[in-house]
């Protein structure tokens, strides 16, 4: 008797790979679309082919007066557009044009009054028209209103509270609530007045007035009023639908696209709003945002052809060198953010500048570039990224406090540690992932093989570390900044100035003082960059809290169908070109 | 019996109190909280931010809260978007439950047919291809193989998709052929379900072959009984009280989501936003979650003691 003669177990498992088999045999069912040869250059694609799927972290919010991160910002892109708009300009560089707004703003003689006309005929997604009164509305009560208050609030406010723009009354406004401290709880009546005192005002439906604590420049002012915090809004629909005024059906857009599908933790789906006023018109019929945090499966969703554009890792940049298709379709653009080695100058044997010298000369930051990053990104030892105006890069600073080993000995020497001998163990903390550890183990191996030292390593989750930085539990600290809008004043004020609210490191020098705050007040703008541009060479040369390392680079997969994608690394919010999605569309093959 | 079942649930309570108390304080105690970043928030900002979620109470005040917001069915507000939670969970468990499920009967099927198999050739070539199939994917772990699943079957073959769920979304697209992508289901339920159907053939077998040694399926064969009666109306039942012991953890782990699994695939399931509640500290969705695992496993567990009973009729529960 054998049981193989019953076929009844054997049959079970044919029917399980069956199954198997039928689905992999099946259709090509619901992914996206396998890309074709691209054999064309510029020709748009009929439109029933404009589908393009592309590639972001999961966003917090789509309420733009609310949103702290960069895939939150890149989506509300392109679902609203300011009075200004950032764009890339044919050099590289980056100049805030007008959106919504028609022209330049006039400025007062004393430079702190703007009057802003808007186009006319503007409408929202609705068609219900925009009006002034929607961006006084953007700009008071949601940009200002303390219930909204947000990181970004900031840029509002005025520089005597470490802000930026300093629109008239929001200083107070955005505080009414007092501090943990000396809480405050006004009534309605006086936030009301509060919120009427902010000097922002619609003159008829297709002009406003903002009024300004300082002078300021009218660049400065166009780049301000361009960001994500100064959109308008519609108080109406805010209020109807509560906080569920972003979900699809709910949400009105004045930007390119607006939203009609939103899946949690899976994707949004975008389509062109009708009444978008301005050029180009999306040629896009559907924009597909996927979800996924993870680059590295990003990038195999790429591989398998069910994705367009990502954001891989740095670690497959061989394998996409090696690929003779991906190679072609790799882009490279460096970001606005510096990465450094942060260094508390509260700690006694850091405070001493020649261990702090020592400790940067000690890295080779080329090859640091080659096996953290496998060559993607910028070694750096400047603080302004390239791209911003009074970049000074690499040229003004690698013999200062570039890769050096004699130089770095000398400099440990000098502070009373020759080789290394009696050097305390130092602690560097960083940020559980993969990347940060191999950074980490890199930096541990240079200063022991250049200095003689130890330096241990701490890795925490991303809540512990920024926990640790802002209470300064720190030694060493790898940290950085990424500019929120492409002004040199961006990644210093606040960060080196005395008690500024990002010091965490402890700097505080008269000179970079003097020279930043001088700045604020400069109203001949070359001159303003002069001196921020200047702080930056004490910031640097005296390594006042940061030896800088690398200038990030993302790198990114683009198929050759898609088209429109002039990146812009100072602009772009973690998607290649995503400062003009309307431009992006799908190749005629 | 039914009063069994009755206690069982009434126990559970106090359960789910327990868990949401360690859960609770534990979470607070971690460092770092929900705002914090390592750019400075400014103090309006945190002001705005603790009032808007109840944070700026003392700590006793939000845990009892928290105590009567649940009783009530109100599991609170996601810091990601101010969703509601039990909405989240909703959504997520249909997704992770699906890919449970399915992931489950592939384990089940595939391995009890393979230790039946086993079993049954003792020794024999199916034997050691069932006995090799248990052991090597008993220690492959589920992400390991799922990198080779999707190298060799999504990359270079191009047969299977890897992004995303092959089923539906939403409860109302269940039974619309169109939500329904198999290609997408077959990696991940092989990921997830390879090491289950490993350990439920191991031990399948290892069941099968005690029960073929008693003296009543030795009898069976000497009253000349058929091959097939005796493997499925004697021998299999019999041998499926040990295996129902493991398949109901089974069971509750493959439901209750795999995070790797989830991650790997972009799938947009309740384990994936459980870990991902963890890293930003979203208090509401931890608890939520955690709540909702707990309640699972709990009632998973019950299951399967109802079910001892259902195989082995001298179990009996007073």
């Amino acid at each position: 008797m054998s049981f193989l003669k019953n076929r009844g177990c054997l049959l079970s498992l044919v029917a399980l790979g069956a199954l198997v088999a039928s689905a992999a045999c099946g259709g090509d069912d619901g992914g996206g679309e396998k890309s074709p040869a691209a054999t064309g250059e510029g020709e748009a694609a009929p439109a029933d082919q404009q589908v393009l799927v592309v590639q972001h972290t999961e966003p917090q919010y789509f309420d733009p007066h609310r949103s702290n991160f960069e895939q939150d910002i890149s989506n509300e892109r392109m679902l609203f557009r300011g009075l200004y708009q950032l764009e890339s300009t044919a050099d590289g560089g980056v100049s805030a044009v007008p959106a919504m707004a028609d022209g330049e703003p006039t400025v007062s003689a004393d430079g702190k009054t703007f009057k802003v006309k808007l186009k006319s005929g503007l409408k929202w997604s609705d068609g219900v028209p925009l009006t002034a009164q929607h961006f006084v509305d953007g700009i008071v009560s949601r940009g200002c209103g303390p219930d909204v208050s947000n990181d970004y609030t900031y840029l509002l406010q005025s520089a005597a509270i470490g802000g930026i723009i300093g629109v008239k009354g929001c200083d107070e406004y955005s505080n009414a609530m007092g501090t943990t401290d000396q809480p405050k709880t006004p009534t309605e009546q006086e936030l009301a007045a509060l919120r009427d005192a902010v000097g922002v005002k619609a003159i008829d439906d297709t002009s406003l007035e903002i009024d300004l604590v300082d002078p300021k420049l009218p660049n400065s002012f166009k780049q301000i009023f361009s960001l994500w915090k100064t959109f308008p809004a519609r108080l109406d629909v805010i209020k109807k639908y509560g906080d569920k005024w972003t979900d699809p059906g709910n949400i009105v857009v004045n930007g390119p696209f607006t939203m009609t599908e939103f899946v949690p933790k899976d994707h949004i789906t975008l389509e062109p709003n009708p009444n978008w006023a301005l050029e180009p018109k999306p040629k896009l019929r559907k924009l597909t945002i996927k979800f996924i945090d993870d680059p590295a499966v990003a990038f195999r969703a790429y591989q398998t052809g069910e994705i367009d554009i990502v954001n891989f890792p740095e670690s497959e940049i061989p394998t996409v060198k090696a690929d003779a298709t991906l190679s072609k379709e790799l882009i490279t653009e460096g970001t606005g953010r510096i990465d450094s080695v942060e260094m508390q100058l509260k700690d006694p044997v850091l405070k001493d500048f020649n261990v702090r010298l020592a400790l940067s000369r000690a890295i080779d930051r080329e090859t640091l570039n080659q096996v953290v990053y496998n060559g993607a990104s910028i070694p750096a030892t400047y603080w302004l990224v390239k791209g911003l105006a009074g970049y000074q890069g690499n040229a003004r600073f690698e013999k200062i406090i570039g890769y050096d080993v004699t130089a770095a000995k000398k400099a440990l020497a000098d502070a009373g540690y020759p080789d290394g001998n009696g050097f305390p163990a130092l602690k560097l903390l960083l940020r559980d992932d993969a990347v940060q550890r191999s950074l980490g183990e890199f930096l541990q191996n240079q200063w022991k093989t250049n200095l003689g030292i130890k330096v241990d390593l701490e890795f925490v989750d991303s809540k512990t570390r920024s926990s640790r930085f802002n209470s300064e539990q720190f030694q060493l600290f790898r940290g950085g900044w990424q500019i929120d809008y492409p002004d040199p004043e961006n990644p210093l004020i606040g960060l080196f100035t005395t008690e500024g609210g990002n010091n965490h490191y402890n700097c505080s020098d008269p000179d970079i003082d003097a020279k930043l705050k001088a700045a604020l007040t400069e109203s001949d703008n070359d001159k303003r960059i002069k001196l921020l541009s200047d702080a930056e060479t004490l910031i640097v040369t005296k390594l006042c809290g940061v030896a800088p390392i690398t200038q990030l680079a993302r790198v990114y997969l683009v198929r050759s169908k898609v088209g429109g994608i002039e990146t812009n690394g100072t602009i772009d919010a973690g998607l290649p070109a995503n400062w003009c999605a309307e431009c992006w569309f799908i190749k005629k093959p | 019996m039914t009063g069994y079942i009755i206690r069982r649930i009434l126990w559970i309570i106090p359960v789910l109190w327990a868990v949401a108390t360690i859960t609770f304080f534990l979470m607070h105690a971690v460092p770092g909280g929900p705002f914090t970043q390592e750019r400075n928030v400014p103090e309006s900002v945190i002001i705005a931010l603790n009032k808007r979620y109840n944070l700026d109470a003392p700590l006793w005040k939000q845990y009892l809260q928290y105590l009567w917001n649940i009783s009530h069915g109100d599991l609170g507000l996601s810091f990601r978007g101010d969703r509601d939670v039990s909405e989240l969970i909703r959504q997520g468990f249909f997704v992770t439950a699906q890919l449970g499920i399915v992931s489950f009967l592939f384990a089940a099927v595939l391995g009890i047919v393979l230790g039946v198999l086993s079993a049954m050739n003792r020794n024999g070539p199916l034997d050691y291809a069932g006995v090799f199939f248990a052991t090597v994917f008993a220690s492959v772990p589920h992400f390991v193989l799922a990198t080779f699943l999707i190298i060799i079957f999504a990359i270079h073959l191009r047969w299977f998709d890897i992004l995303g769920w092959g089923g539906p979304i939403e409860y109302g697209d269940a039974f619309d052929p169109s939500a329904w992508h198999l290609k997408k289901m077959v990696l991940p339920v092989i990921s997830l379900g390879m090491l289950p159907a490993a350990y439920i053939a191991r031990v399948t077998r290892a069941s099968m072959l005690e029960v073929l040694g008693q003296d009543y399926i030795r009898t069976a064969h000497a009253k000349g009984l058929a091959q097939h009666v005796i493997v499925f109306r004697h021998t299999v039942k019999n041998a499926m009280i040990p295996v129902l012991t493991v398949m109901g953890p089974i069971f509750a782990a493959l439901v209750t989501g795999s995070f790797i699994i989830e991650n790997i695939f972009s799938i947009p399931g309740v384990g994936r936003a459980f870990v991902d509640a963890v890293i930003r500290r979203d208090y509401a969705m931890i608890m939520g979650t955690t709540l909702f695992y707990a309640a699972i496993v709990a009632f998973a567990n019950l299951i399967v003691d109802l079910l001892y009973a259902v195989v082995d009729p001298r179990i009996r529960y007073g």
